[in-house]
C-alpha cells in the first residue's frame, strides 16, 4: 500500500531529526528518571501504611511515570507540524503526490517512538532498582504497547490544538494542561487513601483508568477485573483522539 | 503546457488577489509574471501548483485539469517557493532523497538522482550538513535542486533570486537557463525587471489581480515608444540656466524624428525611433545654434518604463518597506 510506505519516509525524516539532536533525545528521557528516583525515594515509606496495595513503592510508583512520562509528552508533534508550517515544508510536503495523511501519520508514529523510548527506559530502571513485575514478560510488552499507543493517542490532541490555532504559544500552555491530567490520579497513592472533589476528579480522569491497568500489571500481574476498564478506556481514547485529529487534519489541509 | 482561463481567487476576508485573468504557456517556454508584492503573483503560482483552491475559471497544467487531475498535476510540477520551505534538521541529501521518494523514485533512484542535482547545483560539499547550516544562496539552490528531483516538465519559481547577493543571483539564472535550454517550461515571478528582461522569453505584468499587459520584453518595450536621448547643456559654473535649456528645447521639438521632448532634472529627455542615428543630427543642431553641450547619451527603453506606462507607477514605488529596509540592515550589519 502506498500510505504505507510514505508514511514509513514521513517517519524516517522526523526520526533522523531527533535522533540528529542528541540533546533532545536525553531530554525526552532524563525526566521520566528524575520523577522516578526524586518522588519515588522519599515516598517509600508509604508502603507501611495499612492497606498499601504494594509492598514496594517503586512498584506502585513505575505505572505512574511510565503515563506521566508519555501524557507530558503530548504537544510534541504538535511542535514538529508547527515547526514545519512555519517554515513552509509542510506546503511542500503538502505539494507531494502522495496521500496527505501519509504526513499525519508519520509524525503521530514518532510520538508513539519517543512514547516507546521513555517506556524502555523506565522498564529498565524500575527492574534495576528492583522492581518485579508480576505481569511477567508479557505483561512487560503489553505495558511498552500500551503506553506506546496512549502516546500516539495524547500526540493528538496536540496536533488538534496546532492546527486550529497554528500557534506555538497556545500549544505550550496545552502541554501544561495535560500536568493535571496525569496528577489527577492515584499516581501517588491508592484511591482508597483519597476523599473529596479529588477522588471525584480521579474517577472521571481517563487517565487513571490507564494508570490502573499499567499498575496492575506491575504489581498484582493478570487481574482482568482491574485491567479491562483501563484498556477500554485506552481503546476508546485512541480512537475518538485519531477521528478527530483526522478530522480536523483533513479541514486545515483541504 | 499551462492554460488559464478567466481565473479568479476570492480570498474569505474578501481580497479579490486575482480578477480574472486568462494566459498561455506554451511548451518550453520561460515565462515571467511581473509585478509588485500583493499583485497578485504568488497568488496564482500557488493555484497552479495545486496549493490553493481558486474561486471560479479553468486552469489546465501540464494537460490536467488541477481540480480534476490533482496528482497527474503535482507530479508534472516542481515547485520552488517564496518562503523556501526547507526542513532545516535534514541534510542537504536527506532532503533531496525524501523529496525524491515521495515523488515515487525508488530509493537507489533518489539516491543518485541527489548526487547528481547536488553536483549540479555545487552543494556537493556540503550534502551531508544540515540545511539549516546552509546561506541563503545555497538554500534556494537546494530548494531549487529539490523542485527538480522528479524531473518535472514544468517549473514554478516564486521570486526565485529574492534576497541573493548579486553573485549568488547571476548564478542562480545561468542554472534556469540551463534548465530551460534542456526543456523544462520555466514560470517564474518576479519584481526585478534586470531579470525578467534577461530570462523570459514571454512576460505578464500583472497589477491589482490582473494582466494589464503581456508579449515578448522586446514588444513590450517596443509598444513604449523610442528610445531616449538625454541632453545635458553646459551653462555657467552652477549649471545651465532655463533659457537656455528652453532654447534647445524649442530647437529640438521642432525636428522632425522628435516624437516628444521632457525636460528632467538638468536636462533634456527627447523620445525618437531611432536614437542613434538622431545623435549626429542633434549634436550639429545644438552646435550650429551655439548651445553648448555637456553630455548626451542615448537610453533604450526598459521593462522599467513599460512598467509605468501600465501602471503608471514604477514597480518599487510601494514596496520600499520590507525588502529595502532589510537590506539597509543587511548593509549595516557589515
Amino acid at each position: 500500500m502506498n500510505i504505507a510506505r510514505e508514511t514509513y519516509f514521513i517517519y524516517t525524516r522526523s526520526l533522523k531529526a531527533w535522533l540528529g539532536q542528541p540533546a533532545l533525545v536525553i531530554s525526552t528521557l532524563v525526566p521520566p528518571v528524575f520523577m522516578f528516583l526524586f518522588f519515588g525515594t522519599p515516598l517509600r515509606g508509604m508502603t507501611g501504611i495499612p492497606d498499601f496495595p504494594s509492598d514496594d513503592y517503586f512498584a506502585y510508583f513505575a505505572g505512574m511515570i511510565i503515563v506521566l512520562s508519555v501524557v507530558m509528552n503530548g504537544a510534541d508533534a504538535a511542535f514538529t507540524l508547527l515547526t514545519d508550517m512555519q517554515s513552509g515544508y509542510f506546503d511542500k510536503l503538502l505539494l507531494a503526490p502522495i496521500n496527505r495523511f501519509s504526513i499525519l501519520m508519520g509524525m503521530l508514529l514518532i510520538s508513539g517512538t519517543r512514547a516507546l523510548a521513555q517506556v524502555l527506559v523506565i522498564v529498565a530502571l524500575a527492574l534495576a532498582l528492583g522492581v518485579s513485575f508480576k505481569g511477567g514478560l508479557v505483561g512487560v510488552g503489553a505495558i511498552i504497547v500500551a503506553a506506546t499507543v496512549f502516546g500516539i493517542a495524547t500526540a493528538c490532541i496536540g496536533v488538534i490544538v496546532a492546527l486550529r490555532t497554528k500557534s506555538v504559544q497556545v500549544t505550550q500552555n496545552i502541554q501544561m494542561m495535560f500536568m493535571p491530567l496525569a496528577f489527577l490520579t492515584t499516581a501517588l497513592m491508592p484511591k482508597e487513601f483519597l476523599t473529596g472533589w479529588f477522588k471525584w476528579a480521579v474517577t472521571v480522569n481517563p487517565v487513571d483508568y490507564v494508570l490502573v491497568s499499567v499498575r496492575t500489571i506491575i504489581i498484582v500481574g493478570w487481574d482482568w477485573e482491574s485491567i479491562l476498564p483501563g484498556l477500554w478506556v485506552l481503546a476508546a481514547t485512541t480512537v475518538i483522539m485519531l477521528t478527530a485529529a483526522t478530522w480536523t487534519y483533513r479541514r486545515a489541509t483541504a | 503546457m499551462v492554460e488559464v482561463r478567466d481565473l479568479v481567487k476570492v480570498y474569505p476576508s474578501g481580497t479579490r488577489a486575482v480578477a480574472g485573468i486568462d494566459f498561455d504557456v506554451p511548451r518550453g517556454d520561460f515565462f515571467g509574471f511581473l509585478g509588485p508584492n500583493g499583485a497578485g503573483k504568488t497568488t496564482t503560482m500557488k493555484i497552479l501548483a495545486t496549493l490553493l483552491r481558486k474561486t471560479s475559471g479553468t486552469v489546465t497544467v501540464a494537460g490536467h485539469d488541477i481540480d480534476a487531475d490533482t496528482k497527474a498535476v503535482r507530479r508534472g510540477i516542481g515547485f520552488a517557493m517564496q518562503e523556501v520551505g526547507l526542513d532545516d534538521l535534514a541534510t542537504g541529501r536527506d532532503f533531496l532523497q525524501l523529496q525524491g521518494v515521495l515523488y515515487g523514485l525508488s530509493r537507489r533512484e533518489a539516491r543518485r538522482r541527489a548526487d547528481e542535482l547536488l553536483e549540479l547545483v555545487g552543494l556537493s560539499h556540503v550534502a551531508g550538513q544540515r540545511v539549516g547550516t546552509y546561506s541563503g544562496g545555497m538554500r534556494r539552490r537546494i530548494d531549487l535542486a529539490g523542485a527538480l528531483m522528479h524531473d518535472p516538465d514544468i517549473l514554478f519559481l516564486d521570486e526565485p533570486t529574492v534576497g541573493l547577493d548579486p553573485q549568488s543571483r547571476i548564478a542562480m539564472w545561468e542554472h534556469l537557463e540551463d534548465l530551460n535550454a534542456k526543456g523544462v517550461t520555466i514560470l517564474l515571478t518576479t519584481q526585478v525587471m534586470e531579470e525578467a528582461d534577461r530570462l523570459c522569453r514571454n512576460i505578464a505584468i500583472i497589477d491589482h489581480g490582473q494582466i494589464v499587459a503581456g508579449g515578448s520584453p522586446e514588444s513590450l518595450k517596443a509598444e513604449v515608444g523610442g528610445d531616449v536621448v538625454q541632453i545635458v547643456l553646459n551653462g555657467s559654473a552652477d549649471g545651465p540656466d532655463d533659457a537656455l535649456n528652453e532654447k534647445a528645447e524649442g530647437l529640438v521639438r521642432q525636428q522632425r524624428y522628435t516624437d516628444a521632448t521632457n525636460r528632467v532634472d538638468g536636462g533634456i529627455a527627447v523620445t525618437v525611433k531611432n536614437g542613434s542615428a538622431a545623435v549626429p543630427d542633434l549634436v550639429g543642431l545644438l552646435h550650429d545654434n551655439r548651445i553648448p553641450v555637456a553630455s548626451l547619451s542615448v537610453a533604450r527603453p526598459t521593462l522599467d518604463d513599460v512598467f509605468i506606462k501600465y501602471t503608471g507607477r514604477t514597480i518599487r514605488a510601494e514596496e520600499a518597506t520590507g525588502d529595502e529596509i532589510s537590506k539597509l540592515m543587511g548593509l549595516r550589519r557589515r
